[in-house]
């Protein structure tokens, strides 16, 4: 799911640190805005705006970070706007209901650990690809 | 040479891509099958949420109906009392229902109105007995009420008028007692939307047939109120808070057409004629 490969350059320090507090940013917004999904995109979003002139390694993380993002936006609103609906409408509390929220968790926890993990190791100028993100950043984030 | 490169360059693009599409599509499809086998598991047994939910009602239930006990007086004369609880009695066991379920009250109130409370609670104006021209009338009435609280309506109208939030609140000691009193008020004086209405209208005579009480006076008490030709009028809570009675007799006496049976007399005319006398 995680794959360690070669940069196609060795990363600076001051990259480094630019490239990790992108998945920090996303993780720090992740804890400041639990209820509502969109904040830490929007954290996300910024941090990336603010970056996209960067170099080629920061920008590329910072592209991961938002596009990991991006795809739990989807789970989380759902299961947001169907909770909404539970406690504010007609509809009730199923087996379904649980299940999605169940599995969103575990999809969130999965991909929080791998935030964590990606932070550290591109603090220590490792480059971190993730499952299926890693090809999508590559596609879209060219050296120019 | 130049030319090779770039078509080998797009050649690797389009095999990355396809592989991205592949690794997208598997990681949406492992999404979903997790969340469908978490679906094989029965949470709401787990987590205990009917037990809970069961438990909420019957608090919201006696919180509302604590109100009207306090506020109305309650009609315990003993016939009374057994007289409408034989024409529920007689209902209920006709359709499977949970007689102990089922707590009637009768108020000594000139309105014309019944409506359910959370929990099985059924409130009974003694101004409906008294309008009602006859025992079928007065069971249709019942059942359409009844059927109310089978089909879980009233909870499913508290959660959408007030919030499951405020409904929970309520039952903590934190609840508001004004807050208690308008929703109680609310169930008693507002009707339901108009397909919980239809379901329940139908249901009633499903309830009314099976029980060999005939539907068409419960229709004609419809029409009777509706016309306005009833000395009750002005008291026609029940029938002004649920509105198009005309359409409704309609398609009751519809509905019912194609479910003859032999009927049978829920209660004798003497019983009927002292019952009102009563109150």
């Amino acid at each position: 799911m995680i794959n360690i490969t070669k940069f196609s350059y060795e990363p600076g320090e001051h990259e480094a640190e630019k490239a990790s507090n992108s998945y920090l940013m996303s993780l720090i917004a992740l804890i400041a805005g639990l209820p509502l999904p969109i904040i830490n995109l929007i954290a996300t979003l910024i941090f990336y705006l603010g970056n996209r002139k960067g170099t080629y390694f920061v920008r590329w993380h910072c592209t991961q970070a938002l596009l990991s993002q991006l795809s739990m936006l989807f789970i989380n609103s759902f299961g947001f706007w169907w909770t909404l609906s539970i406690l504010f409408t007609e509809e009730i509390t199923t087996s379904k209901y649980i299940a999605y929220i169940i599995a969103a968790i575990v999809f969130n926890l999965a991909e929080f650990i791998a935030t964590i993990y990606t932070a550290i190791q591109t603090r220590k100028g490792i480059h971190v690809e993730w499952w299926f993100y890693g090809n999508l950043t590559n596609l879209i984030c060219k050296s120019k | 040479m130049v030319v090779l490169w770039q078509s080998d360059k797009f050649n690797l693009q389009i095999k990355m891509m396809g592989k991205t599409i592949i690794q997208g599509l598997i990681t949406i499809a492992l999404f979903f099958l997790t969340w469908f086998a978490l679906t094989q598991i029965d949470w709401i047994t787990v987590f205990r949420v009917q037990k809970a939910t069961e438990k909420t009602e019957e608090k919201l239930g006696n919180l509302f109906w604590n109100i009207f006990q306090k506020t109305e007086k309650e009609n315990k004369s003993q016939f009374v009392v057994s007289s409408v609880d034989s024409i529920v009695t007689k209902i209920c066991n006709a359709n499977n229902i949970d007689r102990k379920f089922i707590k009637v009250h009768i108020l000594d109130k000139e309105e014309v109105n019944a409506f359910a409370l959370p929990n099985g609670h059924l409130v009974v104006y003694s101004g409906l007995i008294k309008n009602s021209d006859n025992p079928e009338e007065f069971s249709g009435v019942i059942c359409h009420e009844i059927a109310h609280i089978q089909l879980n309506h009233v909870m499913k109208k508290l959660v959408k008028e007030i919030g499951l939030s405020v409904l929970i609140s309520m039952t903590t000691s934190k609840g508001g007692s004004e807050t208690i009193r308008e929703a109680a008020k609310m169930l008693s004086s507002s009707a339901f939307d108009r397909n919980l209405e239809k379901e329940a209208d139908i249901k009633a005579v499903d309830y009314l047939v099976k029980a060999k009480i005939n539907p068409e006076p419960f229709a004609n008490f419809l029409f009777k109120l509706s016309a306005g030709d009833n000395e009750a009028t002005k008291y026609l809570t029940w029938i002004s808070t649920h509105p198009d009675s005309r359409e409704r007799a309609e398609y009751i006496i519809e509905y019912s057409k194609d479910k003859k049976t032999k009927f049978e007399a829920v209660m004798t005319i003497d019983t009927w004629d002292k019952l009102k006398e009563k109150l």
